[in-house]
């Protein structure tokens, strides 16, 4: 893509690590490909995308593989997650319901932001032209474009979002914020008369949260203790229960059974490691190898 | 109505997930302007697969708008499953699928 200003800026941020790399001896000149590495953006004109091309029969398999364990097979987003369809002229109700139809104005930032940050837990892990045959299918999830449609570079900028005209600049003035540096008002008797506290549950951001849901696991004939159930679902049932990028769901006993035969120690080591899309303690390397073996152990209960 | 459907075979097993697009309304909600909006509601959904019926649900104003269901049956790829659905108001949904 060509871009005055962004050109110019990156020249300037070259020459400027160019003269500190000979000052200081800090740092290297970015490369061509480096920079290409960082310039992923899209714009509403389709600038930015690479070539390539994607159908919406190609995107359904990917999508249901890699996202419809959070986002839901048909977009209706699975527990808390976010929605991706629907939401149709609702955005005056009292709840509006904002998805990638509902509410956003261009085709391009779908591509954008799922070539950018999706797999929520593998970003940037998906190739061009899966990127656009997602996006497709996303897009007729949406009711946007018909089955057959097949997406590319050139027909992105074409595709009109219903919200389209649903934004506009807003132009009133900045609030002047001045300083306060004499007499200013006691803190004391600023009073906050609104907080989320209570209307958000923020409970699921602390790592023994569950969302503020009493649920509890059956635990019939199981012999982990509640702390390993719980750390269990908190740290590994996201991707084991649902079967996530191929990991294998607990409960399928055919699946481990093939994995039992490797022997328990390996079992316990890719646990604890890391292997392929597995990574070391699933991410939670705050915890103990006894308690990831432990839940192992309950994993492997669960599943013969 | 619109009916959305996958069908997916595994060892025989086909499992189905389906969606229905419906505002579900249980005729207790008022508009903006404080008036009942009117009760409309899925009354029966059902899917059958080679003549026989595999899923029968009957349905009234305690389901949420755009109900999701998934339910599964024995079957093979390639086979055709058929879903209807009804409401109180007499509007019906029709959809085929084909098992993959
Ligand atoms: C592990 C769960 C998870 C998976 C898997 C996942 N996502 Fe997401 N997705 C999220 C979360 C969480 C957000 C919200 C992120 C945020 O707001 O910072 C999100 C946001 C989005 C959004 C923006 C929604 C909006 O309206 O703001 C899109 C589009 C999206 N994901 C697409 C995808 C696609 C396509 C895939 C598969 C390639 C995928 N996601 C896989 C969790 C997931
Ligand atoms: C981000 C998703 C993810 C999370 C979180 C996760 N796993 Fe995994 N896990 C995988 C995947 C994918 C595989 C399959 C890896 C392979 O063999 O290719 C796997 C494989 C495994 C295996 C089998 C290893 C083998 O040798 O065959 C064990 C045991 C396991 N995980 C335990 C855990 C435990 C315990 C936790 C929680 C502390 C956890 N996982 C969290 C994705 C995850």
């Amino acid at each position: 893509m060509f871009n005055w200003r962004k050109v110019t800026g990156w020249l300037l941020l070259v020459l400027s690590t160019a003269a500190i790399a000979e000052q200081y001896n800090l740092g290297k000149p970015a490369s061509e490909k480096v920079i290409a590495g960082w310039d992923i953006d899209v714009r509403p004109d389709g600038l930015g995308l690479p070539k390539g091309s994607g159908s919406v029969e190609e995107g359904e398999a990917l999508y249901d593989q890699k996202c419809a364990n959070c986002h839901g097979s048909f977009g209706e987003g699975e527990g808390r997650w976010p929605k991706l369809a629907g939401g149709e002229d609702t955005l005056r109700d009292e709840r509006p319901e904002k998805t990638v139809g509902s509410y956003w104005p261009y085709a391009s930032t779908l591509w954008d932001y799922i070539h950018r940050a999706m797999p929520f837990n593998a970003p940037q892990s998906l190739a061009t032209d899966e990127v656009y045959a997602i996006t497709a299918y996303v897009l007729n999830l949406n009711e946007l474009v018909d089955g057959e449609f097949v997406l590319t570079q050139d027909n992105l900028a074409t595709i009109e979002m219903p919200n389209k005209n649903g934004f506009y600049v807003d132009n009133r003035p900045d609030v002047a914020n001045p300083r306060c540096m004499k007499n200013c008002k006691d803190p004391e008797s600023i009073k906050v008369i609104a907080t989320i506290a209570g209307i958000t549950p923020t409970d699921h951001f602390k790592h023994d949260g569950n969302d503020g849901v009493a649920y509890q696991e059956s635990a019939v004939g199981v012999t982990a203790t509640p702390e390993v159930v719980k750390t269990y679902q908190n740290a590994c049932k996201m991707c084991h229960d649902t079967g996530l990028n191929d990991a294998p769901k607990t409960g399928d006993v055919a699946a481990w059974q093939k994995r039992l035969n490797q022997g328990k120690p390996a079992i316990y080591n890719n646990a604890l490691k890391g292997i392929n899309g597995m990574p070391a303690k699933g991410g939670r390397t705050d915890l103990s190898d006894e308690m990831v073996k432990s839940i192992v152990d309950y994993m492997l209960e669960l599943s013969e | 109505m619109k009916i959305k459907i996958k069908a997916k075979e595994k060892d025989g097993i086909v499992k189905v997930k389906m969606l229905v697009k419906h505002p579900m309304e249980n005729g207790r909600r008022k508009d903006a302007q404080g008036e009942l909006i009117k009760v409309h509601h899925l009354t029966e959904v059902k899917a059958e697969h080679e003549g026989n019926v595999v899923f029968h649900g009957e349905f009234g104003m305690a389901v949420s708008k755009n109900p999701f269901m998934a339910f599964a049956f024995k079957g093979a790829k390639g086979d055709k499953l058929s879903v209807s659905s009804v409401d109180n108001q007499g509007l019906t949904g029709q959809a085929d699928v084909i098992v993959k």
